[in-house]
């Protein structure tokens, strides 16, 4: 015969209570209809929950039984009964009240005119986080002091409790992840109608972007102008994620409403640098090219304001020219250039392929480059890496050739290091 | 990455080793930027960085920023070739002031 005195005579209250905590979706609502089950069994006049605040300085009663509606009291994590079992994570059997160095720290009773004679207190503990804790209070009937089998009950109770509040947060936690993962999705897909659509395959210039994590901070654009010159300029901003992608936005915006009223790219840098640097903030800036071609006369003018160099190369993937920045990246200093902005390459482009990219390509390491080639072994690529590339691509068309230098540098099924970005300027000739 | 502060005077250097990345370049904004809220003048020695990124470099320019404002100097020291060449290949090499050793950046501690 199961002895009254052990908890195990309360098997069948055990049982029920953890099995609905293990699905409510309720876990206050469950622990208290749990609580008043307790109490009645135990004879007890009162009971309540205790949750610790999530800064952990906190306790606040969530849920009462008992003549007294105590919900909402709040109170130091640190003072009464219900705090020493939270500060040490045992269960505290206060026999007498009277006797205890703690309980007057909280004074519940003299704002209520309750009279609390003995005290159980368990604290809910999952892992190595405690999360708040139970309470029963004077025990009535013929035996009227708490023992250890009304401590193990409630302890048993206490522990079912915690994992019930610790499964509704998880689950919390999951759809707020999940509903940051859908935004996270649509701004992705804003992003990406910022970027221009793809050209005619005999268009003179083409761009690709592949953002590392949904979001992109890099950027391009391509923008012909009445008169036939055609702007183009890749960006990249400082750092990942949405703030560098709330940036990339507004820069890409500045570009576009900027670049219609100027025709040269020195200028253009520092008017947008000037808006830059009026709004931009935590240290973030932007290493940007911006570049204006004339088809008719093969000329680019380009400008580079911090951005890794462009290249000019040969259809045979030899290098013709690089143009390293010669002057810092925008957002930084207003007068980080002079009063024409920063300087500016002029050049004929001839049969030459002008490649401007982000470091997502340089600092790439891509998959299955045999080692002993530039890149191969998991090396980053590099600019030589780059130029084998270039070079090996060269017989396909613009669109073609920069689908399969995605595919060369990305690693297929693993999320990039880098967003990757390349735009590519040549001309076809007669 | 680590970062230790030596005083030296009213300045105060800053050693920095290892990656200075995504992760871990909260840490540098921070340690810098408390620095200079408390009127200190930083002395950044990068000789034993060993990677920076963009994220690394938006923190030393927020830094910069921040002194500027407060009219506190900023300098840089020591830079390890790694951290040179992506901050010369940005030409902020424009940007930052340079010393070659911590006494020379500390004159007048």
């Amino acid at each position: 015969m199961i002895d009254a005195a052990t908890p195990l005579a309360h098997l069948d209250l055990i049982a029920q209570v953890t099995a609905e905590f293990a699905h409510t979706r309720d876990p206050k609502g469950s622990i208290l209809s749990g609580l008043v089950r307790v109490s009645r069994i135990l004879e007890a006049e009162a009971s309540s929950l205790f949750l610790l605040s999530s800064d952990g300085a906190f306790l606040a009663c969530e849920a009462c039984y008992g003549p007294v509606d105590i919900t909402g009291l709040t109170f130091p994590a640190d003072k009464g009964v219900v705090g020493r079992a939270v500060q040490t994570r045992k269960a505290q059997l206060v026999r007498d009240t009277a006797d205890d160095p703690d309980f007057g720290t909280v004074d519940v009773d003299g704002q209520t005119g309750f009279v609390t004679r003995s005290i159980l207190v368990a604290p809910m503990v999952v892992g190595d986080q405690v999360l708040g804790a139970l309470e029963i209070i004077n025990k009535s009937g013929p035996d009227p002091l708490f023992g250890p089998a009304d401590q193990a009950l409630l302890e048993v109770m206490s522990a079912a409790a915690a994992l019930a509040v610790h499964n509704v947060e998880l689950t919390e936690r999951l759809v707020e992840q999940e509903r940051l993962t859908t935004e996270l999705h649509l701004a992705a897909e804003i992003q990406r109608k910022l970027l221009p659509e793809a050209a005619p395959g005999d268009f003179p210039v083409h761009g690709v972007n592949v953002p590392a994590r949904g979001v992109s901070g890099d950027f391009f654009d391509i923008i012909e102008r009445p008169d036939g010159r055609i702007w183009f300029c890749l960006g990249d901003v400082s750092g990942k994620g949405m703030n560098a992608a709330l940036l990339m936005a507004k820069t890409s915006a500045i570009v576009r409403c900027l670049c219609k009223g100027e025709d040269d790219p020195g200028r253009l840098l520092g008017q947008i640098n000037h808006e830059l640097c009026e709004t931009a903030g935590h240290g973030m800036f932007v290493t940007l090219v911006v570049g204006l071609f004339d088809p008719v006369s093969g000329e680019v003018a380009l400008a580079n304001a911090g951005h890794e160099p462009p290249l000019l190369v040969n259809r045979g993937g030899r290098l013709l020219r690089e143009l390293p920045a010669e002057a810092p990246p925008l957002g930084i200093l207003e007068d980080a250039a002079g009063p024409e902005g920063w300087p500016v390459s002029r050049f004929l482009l001839g049969r030459g392929s002008l490649y401007v990219f982000s470091d997502g390509l340089t600092e790439a390491r891509p998959p299955g480059r045999p080692a002993g080639k530039p890149g191969g072994a998991r090396e980053m690529l590099g600019q030589q890496g780059a130029l084998a590339l270039f070079a090996e691509l060269a017989h396909l068309d613009r669109r073609t050739r920069l689908m399969a230098l995605v595919e060369q540098v990305m690693v297929r099924d693993t999320p990039a290091h880098d967003d990757l970005t390349v735009l590519v300027i040549e001309q076809d000739q007669p | 990455m680590e970062l230790s502060v030596n005083d030296h005077g009213n300045f105060a250097v800053v050693h920095l080793k290892g990656d200075v990345d995504l992760q871990t370049s909260p840490q540098v904004r921070k340690g810098l930027l408390g620095l200079l809220e408390d009127g200190r003048r930083p002395v950044v020695d990068l000789s034993a960085v060993t990677y920076i990124d963009s994220s690394g470099i938006a923190s030393l320019v927020e830094a910069y920023q921040t002194a500027r404002k407060k009219g506190l100097s900023f300098s840089l020291v020591q830079v390890s070739p790694a951290a040179m060449r992506v901050l010369q290949l940005a030409r902020l090499d424009k940007v930052f002031t340079f010393h070659d050793t911590v006494e020379a950046a500390t004159v007048g501690a």
